[in-house]
């Protein structure tokens, strides 16, 4: 058996359905869905709702819980087009790619039933509930406390840096509800209506687009054992098992490989009157783009045997979150020789203003790129331990 | 999709690493930088012992896997033989090797070996070399060639992705020998490996050699399909960039005794040079691959997806 890296006709047939359903479903003009013109969070909202007719929403999800098994090639192609096409879901695909599944595996019956659902529809937004002012990358020393009151707690404190918290109707909120020897002890997940009063929200207007950060306040937020996900005091481990999920994450290289692969047609024959230098980088960005989405393939195939470990998965984080800023920057430069006499040309530049902004945040994101060099060393190092 | 070699090929590696090992590992390069000419009797009958030209890369996948292992096996101990280049010998052509070179300027690591070596051109056009003239550092001699043919656009994608693999395998070595530097020596009181700006200068060089890895596999797949070619040029500009990354770091780690030869890395830097600047260096094969492109996108399963 020697290496193949045919990725299926499954996942190829699958690639060009959600291809034609991009191109004939979603607005041309679409820029994601958290910008200031409501329409783009309708035009996903519809979106996710097709999806699920089409049993595409959460294909990747277990039979029983009305997924329909995806292989993972097939789950790769519904992240790589998504995200290559500016993420026409919306906030929904973190209900698919981690809410859901962490339900799956740590809900009560109960929270299955009155969760899964909805996600399952489209019908329904998730934010999470990590960082705050004071715990970004050293996420145990969070301050927000849930204190028992009664037969529940009070949660009280501050969330920050929350995507879609003002459209979300759900949080993951992390909270103390315990001070033990261990910072990463008596931690607990709770899912909590966002419509609670004792919840407040303050967007953060932010380069990343209008409506995507926000601040969250909870004031003697009351929630009860029912709200409670997993064991009392067992968070930090649901915690992991969320970050393995998006150990893959957001395939970033399949939009700076979309872009870079339109950038000539849109340059048309001004692309041969670029600079020979600007036109190199350019295929250099190509070959990091295969880099970085075969660096996912193996952490994928690995993750799949149960053989994935820590060190593999902060590679590929470090080398795509990097590719994603580089390639910003050269397509910003390719951009500005683009003509502005026709529509194609006016969305490009736009698309490729909106990827270099949303790029700047690619390192810091969902596990800095320093965490991933600290894992990653860690691993290179226990290895060399171990051998000695 | 199987991103791996298959069982059989790494253990053809592991057992070539032993082999190599027992042979003389670090000092066969040393002793063959002193003699040249001894090249063929220090390495052939370790290779011989192997099997090596027993494999046929170029018409069976086995065999290919088995031979980008060895490449692979090769490199880490900077094996002072040109393997790679024995290994891809076109099956058409009565010769020993094979090398790609530049047409304005044929060089290639083959001095002091006496057998019957090809050239080939990024062009397909292919030359019997018939003498070598000035030798330079690590082998490399420049060529003399006589003309045979245009027919060898076929031979040219393996004959750049096997020296890629003997590469990959002088980056594992670099980095294998920097992690054991920095975990043993120590400064103000502690091991080198516990400083964070150390321990990030080791991922660097991880996520290039990483990167490597997986294109050497794809490239090694897409050998003799239509777009071979492309991908092979893929994977020597990411080869060659991601060794510039590698040996300087392994090289600021190591500090002054990374320079001295009773280092290895010394030796595996100066070593890595020709397979670096041979046929083309980093800006020339970037500049190639740009001109193949042309227009459109690297080929492959993700082309398209414009709306």
């Amino acid at each position: 058996m020697t290496v193949d890296f045919e990725i299926g006709p499954e996942a190829t047939r699958l690639r060009a359905e959600l291809r034609e359903l991009v191109k004939t479903q979603v607005p041309q003009d679409f820029l994601g869905a958290f910008t200031d013109d409501p329409a783009d969070l309708e035009a996903a909202q519809r979106f996710c709702r097709l999806l699920a007719e089409r049993g595409l929403l959460c294909m990747s999800w277990p039979e029983e819980f009305g997924g329909a098994g995806a292989s993972i090639w097939e789950q790769t192609v519904v992240r790589e087009e998504m995200w290559a096409h500016h993420e026409p879901r919306g906030a929904q695909y973190m209900g698919v790619n981690w809410v859901g599944p962490i339900i799956m595996r740590h809900g009560t019956p109960d929270q299955q039933r009155r969760h899964l659902p909805p996600i399952a529809r489209g019908e329904v937004i998730w934010c999470q509930g990590f960082s705050e002012p004071e715990a970004g990358s050293d996420l145990a020393s969070l301050r927000t406390t849930a204190r028992p009151d009664g037969d529940g707690w009070l949660v009280s404190g501050q969330k920050i840096w929350t995507s879609y918290a003002t459209m979300a109707q759900w949080c993951f909120l992390l909270a103390r509800t315990s001070k033990e020897d261990k910072r990463q002890q008596g931690l607990t997940i709770f899912l909590v209506p966002m419509d609670d009063p004792a919840i407040q929200v303050r967007p953060i207007r932010a380069m990343l687009g209008p409506h995507h950060l926000n601040e969250v306040f909870f004031d003697d937020l009351r929630v009860t054992e029912a709200d409670v996900l997993g064991e009392v005091g067992g968070g930090w481990s649901i915690v992991q098992d969320v970050m393995s999920f998006e150990r893959v994450g957001i395939a970033r290289y399949a939009r700076c490989e979309r872009l870079l692969g339109l950038a000539p047609s849109v340059l048309s024959d001004r692309w041969d009157e670029l600079p020979a230098e600007l036109r190199g980088r350019w295929t250099r960005m190509l070959v990091h783009c295969r880099r970085a989405r075969l660096l996912a393939y193996k952490v994928v195939s690995l993750q799949a045997s149960g053989q994935v470990k820590p060190g593999d998965a902060a590679a590929y984080r470090i080398a795509v979150t990097k590719l994603d800023q580089d390639s910003a920057e050269v397509l910003m430069e390719i951009a500005a020789a683009v003509p502005r006499d026709d529509d194609a040309s006016r969305y490009f530049r736009a698309e490729v203003e909106d990827h270099w902004r949303y790029a700047q945040a690619s390192t810091v994101s969902s596990g800095s790129i320093e965490m991933q060099r600290i894992l990653l060393s860690r691993a290179m190092l226990a290895v060399e331990k171990a051998r000695s | 999709m199987i991103l791996d070699l298959g069982d059989d090929a790494k253990e053809y590696g592991r057992q070539a690493l032993r082999a190599f090992e027992s042979a003389g590992g670090d000092q066969l390069v040393q002793q063959a930088e002193a003699k040249p000419d001894t090249r063929e009797s220090l390495v052939a009958p370790v290779l011989d012992g192997l099997g090596a030209w027993e494999l046929a890369p170029r018409t069976d996948p086995d065999s290919l896997a088995a031979a980008a292992a060895l490449c692979r096996s090769a490199g880490y101990w900077a094996l002072p033989y040109p393997v790679a280049e024995r290994l891809s010998r076109p099956s058409d052509l009565d010769v020993d090797g094979l090398v790609v070179v530049d047409d304005a300027a044929p060089e290639a690591a083959i001095d002091g070996m006496q057998k019957r070596w090809a050239a080939v051109t990024l062009d397909g056009d292919r030359s019997n070399v018939v003498g070598r003239t000035t030798a330079g550092p690590a082998f490399s001699t420049a060529l003399q060639l006589s003309a045979i043919d245009h027919s060898g656009a076929g031979d040219i994608a393996l004959g750049l992705v096997l020296p890629c693999w003997t590469l990959l395998g002088m980056l594992d070595r670099a980095i294998d020998l920097t992690v054991s530097h920095v975990l043993l020596r120590k400064q103000f009181g502690q091991p080198l490996s516990s400083f964070q700006g150390v321990q990030f200068q080791l991922t660097d060089a991880e996520v290039e050699r990483s990167g490597v890895d997986i294109l050497a596999k794809y490239a090694l797949w897409s050998t003799g399909s239509g777009d071979a070619l492309d991908d092979a040029l893929s994977l020597r500009l990411a080869a060659i960039e991601a060794a510039e990354v590698v040996f300087r770091v392994c090289h600021q780690l190591h500090g002054a005794v990374g320079f001295c030869d009773e280092t290895t890395l010394s030796w595996l830097s100066r070593y890595s040079q020709p397979l670096r600047r041979l046929p083309l260096g980093l800006s020339a094969t970037r500049d190639q691959l740009t001109r193949r492109l042309g227009r459109r996108a690297l080929p492959g399963l993700y082309s398209g997806g414009g709306r």
